[in-house]
């Protein structure tokens, strides 16, 4: 084993191990999890399983597949980011909104 | 009815972000129309309460936190139309308009012409002291208000507005910073309403420069409306 899985299986096992505690609490969070970090193991161990695929799809090596990909996915993050944050930002929006005008009539009385 | 009855139902809203400078001058001007002036303090780090409480028929509404221009201004339509609001007027807090201008984007609204107005410093000459940057950047941005909302309008980003009460229950703005005034232009077009511009001054003072959005601040409308035309 060289130094770089080294690096990359620790990582891993550390990203996994966070999850696990935060979000322990739905199998599918559960099941999915397991399947990426099988999935990062195993190209891990196995750098030439990822170049086969890559050859396959018409990539020169698996690492650049894998560059690739984490772009398309990382813009599906980011946008889903967005739309949550949007929708986040409608519902406190609504809350102060709501809280402006039931405080307006007491304002009005008893302030002036 | 007499025009003062018309001002009598007419609520004039004035979105407020740490004004505290310049709302006092504003109210003065405003409070001899006769109408009800509405401050929504944007949860301002300013005690604005303190100014707005000398004169005492203004009504003063308090987001806890800054939530936008846009947002302030809903607040302030939403309690308008409670308070059964016949014609509703938005108005800047920094002091760039002029409450001369007032009966006149009214009038259109009164007799029934247009459900809204919009003023424009673009529609005849000398209406505005805008820098040269400034002026570009609101000309660009009439074009990227008529790419998104199909409207072509001499001023796009003007804050000075009259409406009756259908376009006030009709329009509803969702965007909370500034791209709020495109998705006014927007709904306008979507539900056909009748819409008219009137010239009126957008005076800058070294106050409301200062004050005011930059012009890089086009850039983050810009990218407001794109995001928001992708995911509605």
């Amino acid at each position: 084993m060289n130094g770089i899985q080294i690096l990359l299986i620790t990582g891993v096992i550390l990203v996994a191990v966070y999850f696990f505690v935060r979000l322990h609490n739905s199998i599918l969070d559960i099941l999915l999890l397991l399947a990426m970090v099988s999935g990062a193991l195993v190209f891990i161990f196995f750098p030439n399983a990822s170049n086969r695929i890559a050859h396959k799809l018409g990539v020169g090596r698996g690492a650049d597949l894998v560059f690739y990909l984490s772009i398309v996915i990382f813009w599906f993050v980011i946008l889903k980011l967005y739309v949550r944050i949007r929708k986040l930002e409608k519902i406190v929006t609504d809350v102060v909104r709501k809280d402006a005008l039931s405080e307006a009539g007491k304002i009005s009385s008893t302030d002036y | 009815m007499s025009s003062e009855e018309y001002y009598k139902e007419t609520f004039i809203i004035i979105p407020a972000y740490n004004e505290k400078a310049a709302i006092s001058k504003v109210l003065g001007d405003l409070s001899a129309l006769g109408c009800v002036i509405i401050v929504v303090d944007d949860g301002s780090l300013e005690d604005i309460k303190e100014e707005v409480r000398k004169y005492k028929e203004v009504v003063y509404l308090r987001h806890k936190v800054n939530l936008g221009q846009g947002a302030a201004l809903q607040t302030g339509i939403d309690f308008a139309i409670k308070q059964a609001a016949k014609y509703i007027v938005s108005f800047d807090a920094d002091g760039q308009h002029s409450a001369a201008d007032i009966p006149e984007i009214l009038s259109p609204v009164f007799s029934g012409e247009a459900d809204i107005v919009l003023a424009s410093r673009f529609l005849v000459k000398g209406k505005h002291n805008a820098s040269m940057i400034k002026k570009i950047v609101l000309k660009g941005g009439r074009w990227v208000n008529y790419f998104f909302t199909g409207l072509y309008l001499s001023d796009a980003h003007n804050g000075l507005r009259a409406m009756n009460r259908l376009a006030a229950i009709t329009i509803r703005i969702s965007e909370n910073r500034m791209a709020h005034a495109t998705e006014i232009t927007a709904q306008i077009k979507k539900h056909k309403l009748r819409y008219k511009e009137v010239a009126a001054n957008v005076i800058y003072t070294p106050y409301s420069r200062q004050k005011g959005q930059s012009s890089l601040n086009s850039l983050k409308i810009f990218f407001d409306l794109v995001l928001q035309k992708l995911f509605r």
